[in-house]
This record gives C-alpha cells, sequence and structure tokens, in this order.
C-alpha cells in the first residue's frame, strides 16, 4: 500500500497545472415553501466542490460556477436540502420544504463527508443553533438531553469543571471512557493537563461554543473505526464555522445574565445544634460542656451562623461577540472574536474567555484549493477547591453554628473554627489557570483526476497553561509565611494527514473510497516551583520568596502512526455497503504488540427507494442498516508497558525506588459493537425517527491484577476484562404544526445496559468511604456495601441487614450485597420548538431515570452527631426512647453509630430537568431596513430553570471528583457526592444583530 | 501554499520510513527497569531510595511512631481529629479495611522490596566498601522494617513460650516481573520472624562504617539490635548492645531537652529521618507535625491539633521537669488543651533513636539482670533526669525506670510496645489481646489466602 500511495502522491504533484478556467454564473433566489417568502442565509454549494454562496436578506443569491460542477445543493438549517443539475440553466429558484431531518443532508464523517441518506453507521449530529448562545463555559455541557447515546454529566456548579461523557455507556474500567475530540480534521488534546487540582477541568472550555458549525457523535463502529484504538468511546468531530462566498455579513451578540445554585441544603441552627450534641455527648457517657469545650467549641455562644450558604453567592455572566464572514468566489473566510466573563456561585469561583478565529478557504484553480485555520483563545479560570479539600467552601457546612464568622477578639475572619474556615481561602488565596490555546490547520486538496483528489493536511492544537497559587499567611496552607507556586504546561499536539479519496459513479454503482497514512504526537512539558516565606501578603511571586521549597520538571507524550482505508459502495441508490478500517502503532502499547488493526463492516438498504414503496406519501422513508465492527481505546497511560524505577527522596538526596512492573504485551482494550438501525419518516416526513439496538462488546479491558503487597508491588495492569453495553436508542423529530405558527417537538430517549463479564478473578472493590464496585454481572461501579435498616426500636443502635436476611446491630456481622446501581436504566430528553410571526420558543427537559447516588459526605453530616460537623436536619428525627421507629439511630458523640460504609446515605438519584428554556423575538426586517440591519433578535434564555427530583443533597446532577486520582477510581467511583457545589441555574438576555 | 503541499508530501516520506522509531518514545521521569540498577551509582540510588521511603507517612513518617501511642491513649492522649482510622485504633473498633493498618503494610514491603533490589544487585558494584556498606544499609532497613512489622502485625514476644504465633511473611528476594510478584508468601512464626530481624541487625552491625553521615551506621544498627533484644526479654543482648554504643562516645546528650527536636542531626541523635521543606512526611494531610502540633501564630495556627495530651499525664512530670515545661504546651484548639512540642516544624528530622533511650536500655537491663555493665542504673537515670531539670535518684526501682523512660520518650512510638513487653493493658485490654494487633489488610488475604487473619478481624 506504501508504494501504491507514494507513486501517487508523485503523480499528483506533477499534475499541479493551472487549468483552463471556463466558469460560469447561476443566479437565483431560494425561498420557503409554505408561504414564498426569501430564505436569508440559506447556502448554494456547488457539489463535489469547495465553492459555495449564502443568500442575502431577501433570499437572493449569485454563484459561479467551475467547469466541472454540474449539480448545486441548496440548504438551509431546519428545512429539506435540495440538488438540482444545473444543466445550462442560468438562474436557479428554489423552494424549500421543512424538514429537520433531511436525508440529504451532509454529514461530517471520520476523514469526510457523506449524504446521511447514504449513511450505514450510527451517528448523532447537534448544529449551531441548539448550542450558540447557551451561558455555559464549555459545549458539552450544552449536548445534554439532546443526543440518544450520550450521557452528559456535568460533575459540579464549579465553571469550566470537567464533564463527564459517556457515548454508548462504559467502554472501560481502568482506562480512558471520554470519546476521542477532533476539531475541523485534527484531534486535540482533551483530558485536563492541570496541575493544582486532582479533579479534571475541561480544556474544551477554550472554544467558543458560537464558533461551532456543527457537532457529530460518532457512536457505532462502522462510523467511528476510522479513528481505530481511539475509538471505543465514540468520537466527537466539531465542525468550526466557515466563510460563503456572497455578500459580507457581520453579526454582534451580546448576552448578559446571572445564576444562583439549583440548592441549597438545611442543616442544624444554633438550638438544635446544642439541643443535639449535648445529647449526644450524654448517650455516649461524656459531659457536653467539657466536649464542646474540649473541640473549642463555645456552648453558650450567642452566634447563630448559617455557615453553609457562606460559600454561595449570586453569579454573573456576560458575553459579547461578533463574526464576519463572506468571501467571493474563490476566497471565502470566517472571522469571529469573543469575550466571556461568568463569575460563579460558589464565591471567589470565576471564568474568563477570549477567543478569536479565523476559518479560510481558496480555490487556487479547478484543481487546487486550500484551506487554513488558525484561533487563538486565552482562558483565565479563578478555581475552587477541590471537594475533598478543608478549603472547599462548601464544606463551611460543616462549621457549628455557634462559631462567629468574625473573631470578636481580632476582628478578621475567625481562624480558630472547628475546621479551617475556607472563606479565609476565599479572600486571601487564589488558585487561577490560565490557558493560551491554539487550534491551527492547514490543508490543500489536490484534484489528480476525475473524482480523484488528494488531500494534506497539518493541523496542531497548543496548550500553554500558566497555573498560580499564592495563600497569604492567614491561610491554612500559606501559614505561617506564606505560600506561593507556579506551574507553566506545554502541550503540542500536533498530526499530519495524507489522504487520497475517489468519489465515482459507473451507471448503477457509485464509489467513494479513502485511504490514508496519518500521525500524531504529543509532547507535554510541566516545570513549576513553589515558594515560601514572603515578606507580606502584598509579595506573591516567587521572586520575593525566601524558600523555594519545591521545584520540578517533566516531559511526557506518545505518538501514534496509523494508515486508514475506508471504501463506500451504492448500488441502484439503494443497496449501500461500506468498509472501513484502521492500522495503529502506538509508543503506549508493548513492545512485543505494537500494532493493532480495527475493522468494520456495514450494509444498508433504503427500502422506500423499492419499487413497492417509492413514491408513497405515508411511508415516505424507510431505511434499515447494520453495522459490525473492532474499535480501541488506548488510553491505558503512555508508558504503562515499561518496567520502571523512579526518584524518591530522602531530604536532599536523591534515590530511586522500582515502581512500576514491565508488561511487553499490553496493548489497547478491544469494542466488538454490532448496530442495528432503522430510519422513518411518516407523511413527507413530517414526523421521522430512527431507532438503534447494539451491543458493544469490549474485551481486553485493562485491569490491575492485584499483587500480593509483600512483593513491593500492589497490582499490574493486564489486558484481562471484559464488559458489554447494550442499548435501544429511539429518537424521533415531528413537525406538528408547520404553518404561520410552527411547533415542532424532538424527543429522544435511550436505555443503555452495562454488565461487567469478565474481571481478574475477583471483583474491585470500593475504596475507604465509597461504595462502587466491579464485579461480574453487575454494571460497572455499582453500590455494594451493608444494608442500614435504620435504628434499632429498643436500642436506638443502627441496624443493618444480616446474614439471615434480619437485622443486626453487629456491623461486623452485617452482609454486603448490591445497595444501588449509580446507572441510569434510560436517559431522554425532549425538546418543543414553537415560533410565530418573529417570536420563537423552544425549552429542552432532560431526564435521568432509575439511577442511585452516595453521598459520601454523609458520614460527616448525617451521622447521629458523631462528631462535631453540623448535621443536617432530617438528623433531628433521631431515635431518643424505646419504641421510636426511624432511619435516625440514637445520636452519641465519638460513638460511630451507623458511621460505618453502609447504605445510609444511597438514595434515588432520578431527576428530570427543565434544561434550557430560550425566548426570541425577531425584529420584522421592514423595520430594521431603516436603521440598516439585516437582522435582529432579542432573547431570554434559562438553564436549569426547574428541577424534580427526590435526591435530599444539593444537585442530583452530581458527580464529585474527589475520587479522580486515577482512571479507574474516576470510572468506578460513580455518583458519589462529596461536599460537591450544586449546578447553576442561569437566566440571561441577550441581543443579536447582523448588518 | 504549493510548497506548504510539498512540505506535507516529504513529510509523508520521511514518516513512512521513520514510523518504527517515532513508535520509540522514552520516558522522560522514569528509567527502565532493566538497567536502573547496572553499577555503584545505581544502587547506591537504590539504597537512598529506600531511606526516602521509611520518610513516608506510612513507616517513620508519621505511623511508626504515631499509631504506637495513639493506640493505647489511656491516661496518655485524646484523638480528636476527623480521621477514621486513627480514631478506631484509639477506640479498638478498627476493622480489617483500616485505612492505617493497610498503609504500613504495604508502605514497609515496597522499601524492602527496593532493599531486595539492591542486595540482588550488589555483585555490580566495583567498590568493595562501598557493597559492604550498601549491603550492611540494605540489611538495616529490611530488619529494622520486619521489626517494625512484627511488632504491629503479630502477637506479641512471649518469652518462655516457642512463639509460633503468627508473625510476619519474610521476603528475602526482590520482585522484578508479574510472576515474581504474584508469589504466595505466607507468614513465618514469630520466632523465625525475631530470628530474621536479628540476623540482618547483627549482619548491618558488622558490615556497616562507624560513621556513614546521616545514613545508616554501625552504631544505628546495633541501637535497633538493643530495642529488638529488649522487645524479646534478651535483657543480655539489649544491654550489650546498649552499652556498647555509650562506650563508644560517639554520642552525647545534648543540653536542653528540646534541642534533639529542634535541631538537625545532634550529637545525641543516633537515627533521624531527614526531612526538609520539600521532602517530608507532610504538611496537611500526614505527618507527625500535622496531627501533634498545635500552635498558635499571629496567622493561621500550625497543625491539626489532632492528639491532646491528656491532663493526667501531664500532671504526672515533676511541676520543674524541663520535659513537661518546654516539651508541653498549650495548644489553639480546645479550651487549655495540652500538646506535645516534639514535633512542631513540617520540614524538621524526625529523630528515631537517640542516646537517651540508650542510657535508659541500659539502666533497666542492667537492673533486671542486677547488674552494673558500664555504669550504675541511678547513674544512668540522673543523667537522663539532671538534664530535664529534676533531682537524682541514687537506686532506682524498676518502677522507676520505666516511668522514666515514659517521661522521656512520650509521643516517640514506645506507649503501646512497652506495655506489651510490661505486660500491662490498654484500659481493658490486656498486653496480650488480639485486639491491640493490627489486622493483616484485607486486599492481603484477598489476594494472598496462604496469609492467616489474624484474631478478631
Amino acid at each position: 500500500m506504501k508504494n501504491i500511495l507514494l507513486f501517487l502522491l508523485l503523480c499528483g504533484t506533477l499534475l499541479v497545472t493551472p487549468a483552463l478556467a471556463q466558469e460560469r454564473r447561476v443566479t437565483g433566489r431560494v425561498t420557503q415553501a409554505d408561504d414564498d417568502s426569501g430564505i436569508p442565509g440559506a447556502t448554494i454549494q456547488v457539489k463535489g466542490t469547495t465553492r459555495g454562496a449564502q443568500s442575502d436578506a431577501g433570499g437572493n443569491y449569485s454563484i459561479l460556477i467551475p467547469p466541472q460542477g454540474n449539480i448545486l445543493v441548496i440548504s438551509f438549517v431546519g428545512l429539506a436540502a435540495q440538488e438540482i443539475i444545473i444543466g445550462n440553466k442560468s438562474e436557479i429558484n428554489v423552494a424549500l420544504a421543512s424538514d429537520s431531518r433531511s436525508l440529504n443532508e451532509v454529514v461530517v464523517t471520520g476523514y469526510g463527508t457523506q449524504q446521511r441518506r447514504d449513511m450505514t453507521g450510527s451517528s448523532a449530529t447537534i448544529k449551531a443553533g441548539e448550542i450558540s448562545n447557551l451561558p455555559v463555559q464549555t459545549f458539552e455541557q450544552a449536548l445534554q438531553g439532546r443526543a440518544p447515546g450520550v450521557q452528559v454529566t456535568q460533575s459540579s456548579g464549579k465553571l469550566g469543571a470537567g464533564l463527564q461523557i459517556r457515548v454508548r455507556g462504559a467502554a472501560s474500567i481502568s482506562a480512558g471512557n471520554e470519546p476521542l475530540y477532533v476539531i475541523d480534521g485534527i484531534p486535540i488534546t482533551s483530558q485536563d493537563v492541570g496541575t493544582t487540582t486532582t479533579e479534571p477541568y475541561s480544556p474544551l472550555a477554550d472554544i467558543d461554543p458560537n464558533d461551532i458549525e456543527s457537532i457529530d457523535i460518532l457512536k457505532d463502529a462502522s462510523a467511528s473505526a476510522i479513528y481505530g484504538s481511539r475509538a471505543s468511546n465514540g468520537v466527537v468531530l466539531i465542525t468550526t464555522k466557515k466563510g460563503k462566498a456572497g455578500r459580507t455579513n457581520v453579526n454582534i451578540g451580546y448576552y448578559t445574565g446571572f445564576s444562583n445554585p439549583t440548592r441549597l441544603r438545611k442543616f442544624l441552627n444554633r438550638s438544635q445544634y446544642v439541643e443535639l450534641f449535648s445529647e449526644a455527648a450524654v448517650n455516649a457517657g461524656l459531659v457536653p460542656a467539657e466536649e464542646f469545650d474540649g473541640n473549642g467549641i463555645d456552648i453558650n455562644s450567642k452566634d447563630d451562623v448559617l455557615w453553609s450558604e457562606q460559600a454561595f453567592r449570586r453569579g454573573t455572566i456576560n458575553q459579547l461577540n461578533f463574526n464576519v464572514n463572506g468571501g467571493n468566489d474563490k476566497t471565502q473566510f470566517y472571522l469571529s472574536g469573543s469575550a466571556n466573563k461568568q463569575t460563579g456561585i460558589i464565591k471567589a469561583n470565576e471564568f474568563q474567555r477570549n477567543n478569536l478565529l479565523l476559518n479560510l478557504s481558496h480555490t487556487a484553480s479547478d484543481r487546487l484549493s486550500f484551506g487554513a485555520k488558525f484561533s487563538v483563545a486565552r482562558t483565565i479560570n479563578d478555581k475552587t477547591p477541590d471537594d475533598n479539600d478543608f478549603a472547599n467552601p462548601v464544606q463551611l457546612n460543616a462549621l457549628p453554628p455557634l462559631q462567629p464568622v468574625i473573631d470578636p477578639a481580632t476582628g478578621e475572619l475567625n481562624n480558630r473554627t472547628l475546621y479551617y474556615n475556607a472563606l479565609i481561602e476565599i479572600t486571601d488565596a487564589y488558585n487561577r489557570a490560565t490557558t493560551y490555546r491554539s487550534f491551527g490547520n492547514l490543508n490543500g486538496t489536490l484534484r489528480i483526476a476525475k473524482g480523484l483528489n488528494f488531500r494534506s493536511e497539518f493541523g496542531y492544537d497548543l496548550l500553554n497553561q500558566q497555573e498560580e497559587i499564592y495563600r497569604t499567611r492567614r491561610t491554612e496552607s500559606g501559614a505561617p509565611t506564606g505560600f506561593g507556586y507556579q506551574n507553566q504546561i506545554r502541550s503540542l499536539n500536533w498530526t499530519s494527514n495524507n489522504t487520497v479519496s475517489y468519489l465515482n459513479t459507473f451507471g448503477d454503482h457509485a464509489i467513494d473510497a479513502l485511504a490514508g497514512i496519518t500521525y500524531q504526537e504529543q509532547n507535554i512539558q510541566d516545570v513549576n516551583a513553589t515558594g515560601r516565606g514572603f515578606p507580606n501578603d502584598q509579595f506573591k511571586k516567587l521572586a520575593s520568596a525566601a524558600r523555594i521549597v519545591g521545584g520540578s520538571s517533566s516531559e511526557t507524550g506518545f505518538s501514534l502512526f496509523s494508515y486508514i482505508a475506508r471504501i463506500n459502495y451504492r448500488f441502484r441508490e439503494r443497496y449501500l455497503l461500506s468498509l472501513s478500517g484502521r492500522v495503529d502503532g502506538s509508543s503506549r502499547f508493548g513492545a512485543s504488540n505494537r500494532y493493532g488493526v480495527f475493522p468494520a463492516v456495514s450494509a444498508g438498504w433504503l427500502i422506500h427507494e423499492e419499487g413497492f414503496l417509492k413514491g408513497n406519501q405515508t411511508l415516505s422513508l424507510l431505511k434499515l442498516r447494520a453495522s459490525y465492527g473492532l474499535t480501541g481505546n488506548s488510553e491505558i497511560g503512555n508508558f504503562s508497558s515499561r518496567g520502571l524505577y523512579s526518584a524518591v527522596f530522602y531530604a536532599d538526596q536523591a534515590g530511586i525506588r522500582p515502581n512500576q512492573l514491565p508488561n511487553p504485551n499490553l496493548g489497547w482494550e478491544t469494542s466488538a459493537q454490532l448496530d442495528i438501525g432503522l430510519e422513518f419518516g411518516i407523511l413527507r416526513n413530517r414526523l421521522n425517527g430512527q431507532i438503534d439496538v447494539y451491543s458493544k462488546d469490549t474485551r481486553d479491558l485493562l485491569l490491575n491484577r492485584p499483587l500480593p503487597g509483600v512483593n513491593g508491588f500492589t497490582s499490574i495492569a493486564q489486558n484481562v476484562g471484559s464488559l458489554r453495553n447494550r442499548g435501544i436508542e429511539f429518537s424521533f423529530t415531528s413537525q406538528n404544526l408547520v404553518k404561520a405558527f410552527r411547533w415542532s417537538t424532538n424527543f429522544n430517549i435511550s436505555l443503555n445496559r452495562n454488565t461487567v463479564t469478565k474481571l481478574n478473578g475477583q471483583p474491585i472493590e470500593p475504596g475507604s468511604r465509597f461504595l462502587g464496585r466491579v464485579a461480574v454481572g453487575e454494571p460497572l461501579g455499582y453500590f455494594y456495601g451493608k444494608k442500614f435498616l435504620g435504628a434499632d426500636p429498643q436500642t436506638g443502635d443502627a441496624i443493618y441487614e444480616g446474614a439471615d436476611g434480619k437485622s443486626t446491630s453487629d456491623y461486623a456481622a452485617a452482609v454486603s450485597t448490591k445497595v444501588g446501581d449509580p446507572n441510569p436504566k434510560f436517559i431522554a430528553g425532549v425538546t418543543n420548538s414553537f415560533s410565530y410571526k418573529g417570536i420563537d420558543l423552544s425549552f429542552l427537559f432532560q431526564g435521568v431515570f432509575g439511577n442511585d447516588l452516595f453521598n459520601v459526605a454523609g458520614y460527616f453530616q448525617s451521622v447521629s452527631g458523631d462528631y462535631f460537623d453540623n448535621q443536617t436536619v432530617d438528623q433531628l428525627n433521631r431515635w431518643q426512647k424505646p419504641g421510636d421507629i426511624t432511619q435516625v439511630p440514637q445520636v452519641r458523640l465519638y460513638g460511630a453509630n451507623g458511621s460505618q460504609p453502609s447504605s445510609r446515605w444511597v438514595q434515588d438519584g432520578t431527576f428530570v430537568r427543565l434544561k434550557t428554556v430560550s425566548l426570541g423575538y425577531a425584529i420584522p426586517a421592514s423595520l430594521l431596513k431603516k436603521v440598516y440591519l439585516q437582522t435582529a433578535r432579542v432573547y431570554a434564555t434559562g438553564l436549569n430553570l426547574l428541577t424534580f427530583t427526590n435526591y435530599t443533597g444539593y444537585d442530583p446532577e452530581v458527580n464529585t471528583q474527589y475520587a479522580s486520582v486515577s482512571n479507574q477510581a474516576a470510572n468506578v467511583t460513580l455518583g458519589h457526592d462529596f461536599y460537591t457545589p450544586p449546578q447553576q441555574r442561569t437566566i440571561t438576555f441577550g441581543i443579536n444583530i447582523g448588518f | 501554499m504549493k510548497k506548504q503541499l510539498i512540505y506535507s508530501l516529504t513529510a509523508v516520506c520521511i514518516s513512512l520510513s521513520a514510523c518504527d522509531n517515532s513508535l520509540n518514545l522514552q520516558p522522560r521521569q522514569s528509567i527502565d527497569a532493566a538497567t536502573a540498577l547496572s553499577n555503584d551509582q545505581d544502587v547506591t540510588s537504590a539504597i537512598v531510595g529506600a531511606y526516602g521511603q521509611l520518610g513516608n507517612g506510612s513507616l517513620y513518617g508519621t505511623d511508626f511512631l504515631l499509631v504506637p501511642d495513639i493506640y493505647a491513649p489511656d491516661n496518655y492522649v485524646t484523638w480528636r481529629g476527623t480521621f477514621a482510622s486513627y480514631r478506631e485504633l484509639a477506640l479498638k473498633t478498627q476493622t480489617n479495611a483500616n485505612a492505617e493498618a493497610q498503609r504500613i503494610w504495604l508502605a514497609s514491603y515496597a522499601a524492602i522490596n527496593t532493599v531486595n533490589n539492591a542486595l540482588a544487585s550488589l555483585n555490580v558494584v566495583k567498590d568493595a566498601i562501598t557493597r559492604k556498606t550498601l549491603e550492611g544499609e540494605a540489611r538495616f532497613i529490611r530488619g529494622i522494617l520486619f521489626f517494625e512489622l512484627v511488632r504491629l502485625y503479630a502477637l506479641p514476644w512471649t518469652s518462655g513460650t516457642q512463639n509460633l504465633q503468627p508473625g510476619i511473611p519474610l521476603v528475602l528476594t526482590p520482585s522484578t516481573n508479574v510472576d515474581q510478584a504474584a508469589t504466595q508468601i505466607a507468614r513465618s512464626s514469630v520466632a523465625d520472624t525475631y530470628k530474621q530481624v536479628i540476623d540482618d541487625l547483627t549482619k548491618a552491625v558488622s558490615l556497616l562504617p562507624t560513621d556513614n553521615s546521616t545514613r545508616a551506621d554501625k552504631y544505628t544498627a546495633q541501637a535497633f539490635l538493643a530495642r529488638a533484644y529488649l522487645q524479646q526479654e534478651n535483657y543480655a543482648g539489649a544491654l550489650a548492645a546498649a552499652n556498647a554504643i555509650i562506650v563508644s562516645d560517639v554520642y552525647r546528650l545534648n543540653s536542653s531537652v528540646t534541642a534533639v527536636f529542634r535541631n538537625r542531626n545532634t550529637q545525641e541523635s543516633i537515627f533521624e529521618i531527614q526531612q526538609n521543606d520539600q521532602n517530608n512526611a507532610g504538611a496537611s494531610n500526614d505527618g507527625l507535625t500535622t496531627f501533634y502540633a498545635s500552635i498558635p501564630t499571629e496567622a493561621a495556627p500550625i497543625g491539626r491539633g489532632d492528639v491532646q495530651v491528656s491532663n493526667t499525664f501531664v500532671g504526672t512530670y515533676d511541676p520543674v521537669d524541663a520535659r513537661r515545661n518546654e516539651l508541653i504546651y498549650i495548644g489553639y484548639k480546645g479550651g487549655n488543651r495540652y500538646y506535645t512540642g516534639k514535633y512542631t516544624n513540617f520540614g524538621d528530622n524526625i529523630p528515631i533513636i537517640r542516646l537517651a533511650e540508650m542510657y535508659l536500655i541500659r539502666a533497666e537491663t542492667n537492673t533486671r539482670l542486677n547488674s552494673k555493665v558500664g555504669d550504675s542504673p541511678g547513674n544512668d537515670i540522673s543523667l537522663i533526669r539532671a538534664r530535664a531539670g529534676v533531682g537524682p535518684i541514687a537506686t532506682p526501682t524498676l518502677a522507676q525506670i520505666l516511668q522514666e523512660r515514659r517521661f522521656e520518650l512520650a509521643f516517640e512510638g514506645h506507649r503501646l510496645h512497652d506495655i506489651k513487653r510490661f505486660r500491662q493493658s490498654v484500659g481493658t485490654f490486656a498486653w496480650n489481646s488480639p485486639r491491640l494487633v493490627l489486622p493483616i489488610p484485607k486486599r492481603e488475604v484477598d489476594v494472598n489466602p496462604s496469609l492467616i487473619q489474624n484474631e478478631g478481624y
């Protein structure tokens, strides 16, 4: 294959000669089929070329047709695109009819594009209109509830925090479970490179959601196998906006708004606190005054502080953005810029982003065209401490209401509280990550012969992050002389793609083929220093630190060399066949297992094109498709296959120690996925939908085989486990009303069942305070522990379910069993959109059903007064005398009455949420003309306005990153809540103006 | 822009031939295990690495000192912290999942594997003196770790019995591949474990030089040997070892009781865990200063004040005793609560064995054996007392010597081991109660069924 490809490349180079231009102009008007009104901004594309134009405010367009062009594709969001043969016509008028899910829609696929009707794989597309102008930091947040089979969980209300995205369930136990992100053909860095928190932040927050034209999520093997060893978790293709030939459009948008926590929790007030803990001390045979005093709490204090609300404030959000786009027949451009600033609902949490993007395309001749993209972003994130950090402001809810915020003795923030007073951290410390991010892409396409194109592309993702922490001497970890930390990280991720594609039709046969070579390399370097001993709190840079107490540099990376190939074949416009595959060689794989092969095959049948259905208006679309293939997961760590020694320090001497056993056989995880899909359209596609059934069997799961610690190692990663995800996805779109008053409904529901089918002998047990376990026959991270049964009515002891099924107060005698499942039974989203004479209203309800949550903070805050942490008000309902029937055992200070791991803090996490509401008004063009405007729309948007749930914690959409010290912990510790800030409820008002 | 195309074509051609090379990335912060130990310097690094492991909070950085004290808290200390693992030990409610029991075990054996690797690679060490020293240090580290483990995870040594109760697994060879690392090793008896401890330490004494800077030397090994013999009630052995160190005249008592805790490697110090600002056991969730200190400052207080010294214990000191007045203070946490002043700065060294203990051992063993090897118990005890500003005792009773030991070595990790040695009890738990023995970590028993779990877990 190498030789053939080289030959083609050489041929291609020789053929680079300008051809004679024989271009001609076609003009026309694009209108709405329902009311004949002109459609502004419709796309007119010459099929098979990059030549495109856009209609003006009246729907008129003009385009130069290159000599090889003979079909025009006219499209507009929400309407059915049309293909029209140009022939000798010089004027082509088109009326587009409603069709939100057009068969002719062009869909972005791996290393190419394809018409929806020809697709034999399963993917979901989200368009710009659905995600722009939402008050989110990162675009993944806007995917929630919109794509079947894609579960998006925002871990907390921290600005810019990482999200958990699962495409068709979790396919890995210990390797990464996040999809591969590809922006304009270039895989990008999507994992946090930061060092100042163990909780991940999303590097995708550097992308302005307003610059995104479309997001395509590749779900089955047929769609994703071309990404080989990185496709098991799905692939997210992001396409940025490009310019179109025609008039130059200038758009300006602005929105502003505010946000509040979705929910807060109630804790004991002063008198309740004194009552409960005095009782707890007495019950434990202790003297209340002595124990209060011993812990530094003044039992006679007159203070009654609502510590649980001290962490929060009203957040704000403002965004200003502009874009200019347009061009002529040869050169098109899209230029945009934006400034976004948010203050979070957690005090001191702020996020700021500035973006610039330039997309250029140029047609040099009918043989040669170029594209270039360049973007820069600066993101500044003032981070909130990790959930499991005493400086986490949400942990303030643990402080006794008797302790004042301000120490009356000093007049400053009280630093004699039971736990660290995190308000000091808010005023006296910051943890700021400043990221400069640039995405670049240069590509050239050369037409070697009719239908045969060579494309060469180079792209990079350069991420430079500066992290800075400063804590004054008044903070816990900055005492006694201040603490400063600086870190510089540079991640360069570059890719070169070289592909040859061939597209042609021979009578009944149509072929679309692709072959190529790609190489990707990532290199991450990091250098940091830590200082203490600052002259005073005004000096914050390390230059002023008397002692540099830490300094380090490190480097890591991987390389990936791959061959790709795909052939799509269509026979008689209705029988489809596709073969695709990739061979990946990765530096991450063990020496004896360096190359992996990932093939896929799929077929489709457009039944409605058959004679017996053709022209049927009732059943206007019926398509059956099936695919099978292998994909991989190479998120196994960069050097996991090597036997390693690393440095270990003994004061000022450095030594070494063995820290990893060698494993030359280490390889990728493999998923074999079968997908069967049926797409249908009824009543000229006014109602259309699709249903997909899949089974994804993942094997060679990387598992830490536990080893006896006495030999020096606790585990070795081996490719041994298996798990299975099976599911059904169903979605439909209905144009309920299509006249002047329009109403459409978009509904999706998906169900995924995850089952671990093979492990390394024994289950993976939950860590100390957690319940998430992995065992054969059970879903990943199911809750396993002792079943808590409340208080013994006679004694007030905590009781658990014993081996005989009866209750026991002997914790050790209770049996561990399945006590919950954090995986939802199904997830769903429903969007209703209305429009009438320029007014539009859209709302999205999103639901997650049948999952359980575990509040890890319950060990401290809902634990029968075990220690002096303030308790949730439900603890007042404690056992007090024989005969009391309650879920809250007798309060006993230090008494460990029900404080051990159990189902005591497991709750149903089902919720339905009014995720987004958007109400807009487009000011009529007749009014705008007077002020020389093309378009103007004012709108209001609400995010997370309503939440319906029985969960009593802060917010049911929660996934503490407390445990994210390793991939495995993050994958297994699902649905855990630990002093995790709730989500934001945001309302914004905005305006978009087009000139 | 055409050039760009040509460049990328060239890049394709180059990458085709270079692809296999480009997949051979090497780790930059770690080195390949196959070549890690190939000369004098490498093996020395491994030994230094093992000391670094000893300084971890799981071992001498925190737990080898804190656990024996917090485990026997009656009339001594009170745990008022949030960490359940220590609270369980204080209350004796620990289970087989106790986090301290797990981390001590795993960190100890990881360090033992480091020194076993070094021992197996001694043949690459060209310099004979270096080789001898490195072997001595490896033996020393392994010996003291086995000693600490057997005291915590096995029923106590009981003189007059065969001591066949389960001790700990004696791992004497390195693991360099998965097959070795998966070997299931059973617990040896307490008798065999002590035999190995004595063997390792005795060899270390003979191999190590008399001065090895801040790393272990001959006397360090001998001091631990004295401790091990004492625990075995081999008073003659302990006496000989302690006396040898005292008469070597290498060490001197400091003039103040605080000096050994405020300065690095003082004349009194026989072995210290070296720490500095950057490399220490921890400053927020681990480390002795974190748990013991409760020091008010103008800024945020230092330490979490989790371990309060009980008023009864403070009251047993003579009111003029410097160890009471200079090493115990009222902390910021709680009203008028006492805290130990032995650990006050996160980056300070941690004294592990010091000369005062050798005097105390000599005095105790001389008294028990009714001898006066080196000097009389009265003189030895009075030396220690004089420094603390309290009067001499000419002919101390055994009880007085043991009381002096408690005063002098408080919060240095002796309490539980001494109680077992003296056959006293911890609250209602007798010296040989299985509740006073840590569980073999659950994960270890799960993965290595040949390990017998301790009673009651």
